[in-house]
């Protein structure tokens, strides 16, 4: 009974699929004019798909096609290699090649159905890991570093430890990296953290090496560095309040106190101590309260005086 | 004389949150001291000249009155009356709506309320985006709040009880409920808003709200913004990446004109889980354009309102409330989760078999001001949001463009 | 094994793939056995991946020389929980290597499908960690299809979760996947199904074991906790006292089946010994392996999202310092890049009033009911009160597992004897005709072995009960025996003996109610083997 079932949906599923073939590729062109949208998504799937795979048609009507078609390019074997095609195709244009991703890639957010193409797919991506095309080759490092893909996280790891072979800059490997946190990254992100290629690297090696409980000293240090960047400083802060989250009061109450320190690290502490703080241990504490008061109507930035401002709603009411 | 009101009949502060569907309301005279008959009593709108308004009505159907007489009697029985927000004057804050109970001159009593309803997140004002903002941070609490069970709900390994089925709407409904039901117990003026997709949202990809991305898809906050200490997965910080320019252009999505005319029967509907949806997802590089790592980020659940704010609006259009009725939902069985008598994982908590091994976050959160939808939620639950069928199945929550009838 | 890596650093990948290469060679199976534990160094300090690939690779190697009986645990192990595509497909891959399967090895198959076909991907095995970039390659779905294809008659237990799935699911499977499955399905073949609920698989892959071996002092008595509280507590004293039931964890661990589930199980057995009235009178633990990340909010957070309760005698902890004591204490099965979990194992304790090790859960899923079993089962004054020594060895009540693991070298014919489920009983009986024994000519002896064998399981029933505090099972089966012997030795003829049958039948089933084996719990989720039975 079952594989009659089977059988008889397989020719079907045939008989479909030659039916849209044979159907004409110059009526299949998708009118982009107000109301013509309905239409197009309510019967014709097949002219969709057709205009997407019609290499004789013009870029930006088959990107729309793609995009008509929605999430529904996995419905139909042909069209889905179809559309892999483009991707991996290098002489494909960039803006088709992007736009058969993007569909592809909301194709995977109906989970169950996309389940059945999902290997082609991881393997189509790994095939254009590499691709000339930065945009594109970066956006699929990132879906594959999105998968916890270990042979993208070997291919990054490369590149950081060897630039030559980078795929995409340091900054962009080390953020990729932070999305499986046992991706072992923490040797070469302390590396980089110490001598960093660019400022954007090692902030990301810092966000990278927050998830790293044996990297909290780093954190210390460059919090109590004033010759720090502020960004790293507050990066820092956030960080250490993740590891520690209990340090939270006694940091950010330091910042607040101290009036050498930087507006926006000020700014952060207030904003730390209210929303996280312990209202009775905060209420209590006159010294904080009063400098806080002063820190209101002072000299410092907007910021500051926001921050301070919320602070006293909360605890001074 | 003292009179007691009672808001989605229940004393409780908490339960003072109305929207555009009809809120169920009592009065009674609580001491009758002075009095030796009947008491007859006007209910309004103490005037304001912000915030939002109100309107007063003697049945879930009839006529909304700018005030409405009623006689108390003696003895102290209820006299129930319904409380509805005047459509497009939504609240601006917590208690700017204030109810007063007059006999003749005298003020009986009166209670603050709030007409609370997810409002275009590029149009709140400036301290609704920070209540939003910092009861989304305090639930996060730096990693270890409750947030964690959000984002172990919305997983690859999850996905299939979530997406790719009928069941995909209603799921995320409840999700979202669930979710703003949470807030709204640290915030009770919170409401979720909703990032129109089809749309520029320049205040949203803001420092002060969900953060501005730089070219490497690292999202910076302004020091005075909570959500600097965002942390999901034990890792600190956002990353999402914009294809478009959000100041100026929407997401490369359908528009909502296009999304409405996808059909009138649901099933042709579902096809905006794809387009406009998966491409708002994707519109994005970073963690929100994957299934297993969208809910890591906040920008997740301004998305899926507007996605809800579709349906919703969809169903305002054709009249899709109605489980009954067979165009508002898919005919035919779908995966378990997927019909409309089907709990719903993970509120129902059963795991195993085809549902997720385990099931985090327990029970749906529950509302002061509605008993709807329950514990453990059902799919055909979440169809009838503002109790347009059933009142009893509304849900407390409402759209500032979406009407109640 | 310093044939080729004998430097003092760690190996790379590579040279730890061509050691692998080396013992399958060799036929060195023993070694690369052991290769599969966890803590075995060479899988310190490395990425998730990268040990992902190396298991993987051990497992290829397992499959090509023959999967040995003590490492078809590991197969089970990632089949079970396995959440990497890439791992899974190895171990369905290493099992059609086994040289006795049998039908409990089925549902893990399909139990495999079932957890990774949403996240399935291509994998190639031609070279180490290969994932299928051009190449054709395979998926894990259609590796564990194709070992139940290989499995044949033995799957026909699953042949009908195996429709279903075809019924109802279809439309997720690629068409590989699809054919894959037809071809399951006829090899299968949707005969009658083996007889479940017996006989079980080889003792070690059953994820049990009594421990005999903790010494239950030293190091760790001393060893200090935090709790979620954030109050700290010394492990003397919170595991003496009291017997209890520890599981490890941790919060960032991202497999699903792993941790989230261990600590939601935690849950359950916590409202199984409530509602058996054993408040009070049982600890639970769960033991985070990351107590350097792991701070009291993150354990409260993580327990109460997954429904854990806490109060005085149930605490999430973490190890404030001799987090290495801990390690040797449990032999635990796990490994870390610097304080991270890189690889663990699923591990379940039952500790007695001592804070001895009195029996370990480990790999494959435990039953939460087995588990509470095993605690009650160290509760035997019913005060509560920590029991009294009862001679040498601490670990005294598990003897009879022990004992039990002993029995796998007695000849076939008495474990196929013993009586591990009452099916297995009736199977064997209604087999073998001990009841009818007088028919089957040329086998006098026959009767002496047998009517040992069952002297024998009238002891274990007797040791059971005892136990339990319930000697019912044991009374029915020894007037069953009784019967039996008079009926075999012609004294009342088989009216006699089929009396007995059915006696110790009924003593059996006593016996056993609620004490299934976590390898035998729920002939729907692991039909037992009945290979034993068949070598008999």
């Amino acid at each position: 009974m079952g594989a009659m079932r089977t059988r008889k949906k397989a020719t079907a599923r045939k008989a479909s699929k030659t039916k849209r073939r044979s159907r004409p590729k110059g009526k299949a062109k998708p009118k982009r004019k107000a109301g013509a949208h309905a239409a197009a998504a309510r019967g014709s799937y097949a002219a969709l798909a057709a205009a997407a795979l019609d290499p004789g048609l013009g870029v930006r009507q088959r990107i729309r096609a793609l995009a008509d078609l929605s999430g529904e390019i996995c419905d139909d074997t042909g069209t889905f290699h179809g559309v892999l095609d483009i991707l991996r195709d290098a002489k494909s244009p960039s803006g088709l090649r992007l736009a058969a991703l993007q569909a592809l890639q909301a194709a995977t957010f109906s989970a169950v159905k996309f389940s059945r193409s999902r290997p082609e797919y991881l393997t189509a991506l790994r095939a254009v890991a590499a691709d000339p095309d930065l945009e594109l080759r970066q956006r699929v490092l990132g879906l594959l570093a999105r998968e916890r893909d270990g042979s993208t996280q070997q291919k990054l790891l490369d590149g950081l430890k060897n630039p030559a072979k980078a795929l995409v800059p340091p900054e962009k490997a080390l953020q990729l990296l932070g999305y499986d946190v046992h991706a072992d990254a923490y040797p070469v992100a302390r590396r980089i953290v110490r001598d960093p290629p660019n400022p954007a690297a090692k902030r990301e090696a810092l966000r990278l090496l927050a998830a790293d409980a044996a990297s909290a000293p780093v954190f210390e240090e460059i919090l109590r560095n004033k010759a720090e960047p502020a960004e790293f400083r507050q990066l820092s802060v956030s960080v250490l309040h993740s590891l520690a989250p209990r340090s939270l009061q006694a940091h950010a109450r330091e910042m607040v106190l101290d009036d050498t320190e930087d507006d926006d690290l000020r700014a952060a502490g207030l904003t730390a101590l209210t929303q996280f703080g312990e209202q009775g241990a905060i209420t209590a504490d006159a010294a904080l309260v009063q400098r806080v008061d002063r820190l209101k109507g002072g000299k410092g930035s907007a910021m500051v005086k926001k921050g301070a401002r919320r602070f006293l709603d909360k605890y001074r009411p | 004389m003292q009179i007691e009101l009672r808001i989605n009949d229940s004393a409780d502060p908490k339960a003072r949150y109305v929207s555009w569907a009809p809120s169920p309301c009592s009065v009674r005279l609580s001491d009758p001291t002075g009095a030796s008959q009947p008491v007859q009593v006007t209910l309004r709108q103490k005037p304001a000249a912000t915030g939002g308004q109100v309107r007063f009505r003697d049945g879930p159907s009839a006529s909304a009155k700018t005030s409405l007489s009623l006689t108390l009697p003696l003895a102290g029985a209820p006299v129930p009356f319904f409380l509805t927000g005047v459509f497009g004057r939504a609240s601006v804050m917590d208690g700017d709506v204030t109810v007063e109970v007059r006999a003749g001159t005298q003020v009986l009593g009166s209670v603050p309320l709030m007409v609370r309803v997810r409002k275009d997140a590029a149009k709140l004002t400036a301290p609704e985006r920070d209540r939003f903002v910092a009861a989304l941070a305090k639930f996060n609490d730096r990693g270890a709040g409750g947030f964690a069970a959000f984002r172990a709900m919305h997983t690859d390994l999850t996905s299939p009880e979530a997406h790719g089925a009928p069941g995909f709407l209603p799921w995320h409904r409840a999700y979202l409920l669930d979710l703003e039901r949470e807030l709204q117990a640290i915030d009770s003026s919170v409401a979720l808003p909703y990032w129109r997709f089809d749309r520029p949202a320049p205040a949203l990809f803001t420092p002060a709200f969900l953060g501005r991305s730089d070219s490497n898809g690292t999202v910076h906050f302004a020091s005075t913004n909570p959500l600097q200490f965002w942390v999901t997965d034990g890792v600190p910080g956002i990353n999402r990446r914009p294809f478009f320019v959000t100041g100026t252009a929407s997401a490369n999505v359908i528009t909502e004109a296009q999304t409405l005319a996808l059909g009138n029967q649901y099933a042709q509907f579902l096809r905006m889980e794809g387009n406009p949806h998966g491409f708002a997802h994707t519109s994005f590089g970073g963690s929100i354009s994957s299934i297993d790592t969208a809910a890591k980020d906040p920008l997740f659940f301004l998305l899926h309102a507007n996605v809800d704010r579709l349906w919703a609006k969809w169903q305002r259009r054709f009249g899709r409330f109605d489980p009954a009725l067979a165009a508002s939902f898919a005919n035919g069985p779908s995966r378990i989760g997927h019909n409309l008598p089907d709990t719903m994982w993970p509120w129902n908590g059963i795991t195993g078999g085809q549902r997720p091994a385990t099931a985090p976050g327990g029970d749906l959160a529950a509302s002061s001001c509605v008993t709807a939808p329950g514990a453990k939620p059902k799919v055909r639950d979440m169809l009838d949001f503002q109790g347009a069928v059933a009142p009893h199945s509304q849900l407390g929550f409402d759209y500032d463009d979406v009407r109640f009838a | 094994m310093t044939d080729l890596v004998a430097v003092h650093r760690a190996p790379t990948e590579d040279e730890f793939a061509e050691r692998v290469d080396a013992l399958a060679n060799g036929s060195r199976r023993a070694e690369l056995v052991e290769l599969l534990r966890e803590d075995d160094p060479a899988y310190a300090e490395r990425g998730a991946a990268a040990i992902v690939r190396m298991r993987g690779w051990v497992l290829l190697a397992l499959g090509r020389v023959g999967l040995p009986d003590d490492a078809l645990i590991f197969v089970l192990e990632e089949l079970d929980n396995g959440r990497d595509a890439y791992l899974v497909a190895a171990a369905a891959r290493a099992m059609r290597s086994y040289a006795t399967p049998g039908s409990a090895l089925a549902p893990f198959l399909v139990g495999a499908i079932s957890n990774i076909r949403y996240r399935d991907d291509a994998v190639s095995f031609e070279r180490y960690g290969g994932y299928a970039v051009s190449e054709p390659g395979t998926t894990a779905v259609r590796e564990a299809l194709v070992t139940l294809r290989a499995l044949g008659p033995h799957a026909r237990g699953v042949f009908r979760e195996l429709e279903a799935m075809r019924a109802s699911d279809s439309g997720a499977l690629s068409p590989e996947a699809l054919a894959e499955l037809e071809l399951t399905l006829a090899a299968i073949g949707s005969g009658l199904a083996e007889p479940e609920a017996c006989c079980s698989l080889p003792v070690g892959a059953r994820g049990f074991r009594a421990a005999a071996t903790s010494t239950g002092s030293g190091p760790v008595e001393s060893l200090l906790f935090e709790d979620q509280a954030g109050a700290v507590v010394r492990f003397a004293d919170f595991f003496r006292g009291k017997p209890s039931v520890v599981v490890f964890f941790y919060t960032r661990c991202d497999n699903p089946r792993k941790c989230s589930l261990t600590v939601a199980k935690l849950a359950r057995l916590q409202g199984l010994l409530a509602e058996r009235g054993f408040d009070g009178r049982i600890r639970t633990a769960a033991i985070t392996y990351d107590p350097a990340f792991d701070a009291p909010d993150r354990l409260r957070r993580y327990g109460e999202i997954r429904g854990v309760r806490t109060d005085s005698d149930h605490r999430l902890l973490r190890a404030v310092e001799g987090m290495d004591a801990l390690r040797d204490h449990f032999g635990l099965g796990v490994n870390f890049i610097g304080s991270l979990v890189n690889r663990h194992r699923v591990e379940a304790f039952v500790l007695d009033a001592s804070g001895r090790i009195a029996a370990t859960f480990e790999r494959i899923q435990w039953d939460e009911q087995r588990v509470v079993e095993e605690a009650i089962a160290l509760l035997d004054p019913p005060s509560g009160e920590p029991p009294p020594p009862r001679g040498p060895d601490p670990a005294r009540p598990r003897q009879r597992d022990a004992r039990w693991q002993a029995l796998g070298v007695v000849p076939p014919l008495a474990v196929a004897f013993f009586p591990k489920c009452p099916v297995c009983w009736a199977t064997y009986l209604s087999a073998t005709g001990i009841a009818t024994l007088e028919q089957i000519p040329y086998a006098p002896w026959l009767l002496p072995v047998l009517m040992l064998a069952m002297a024998v399981n009238l002891g274990m029933l007797w040791r059971r009960g005892r136990s339990e505090g319930r000697m019912a099972g044991f009374y029915f089966a020894a007037a069953g025996a009784v019967s039996i012997a008079f009926g075999g030795l012609g004294v009342g003829g088989s009216y006699a003996s089929m009396c007995g049958l059915a006696l110790i039948l009924i003593g059996s089933l006593l016996s056993v109610r609620g004490r299934r084996d976590a390898a035998e719990r729920g002939s729907r989720r692991r039909p037992a083997d009945v290979c034993a039975l068949k070598q008999a």
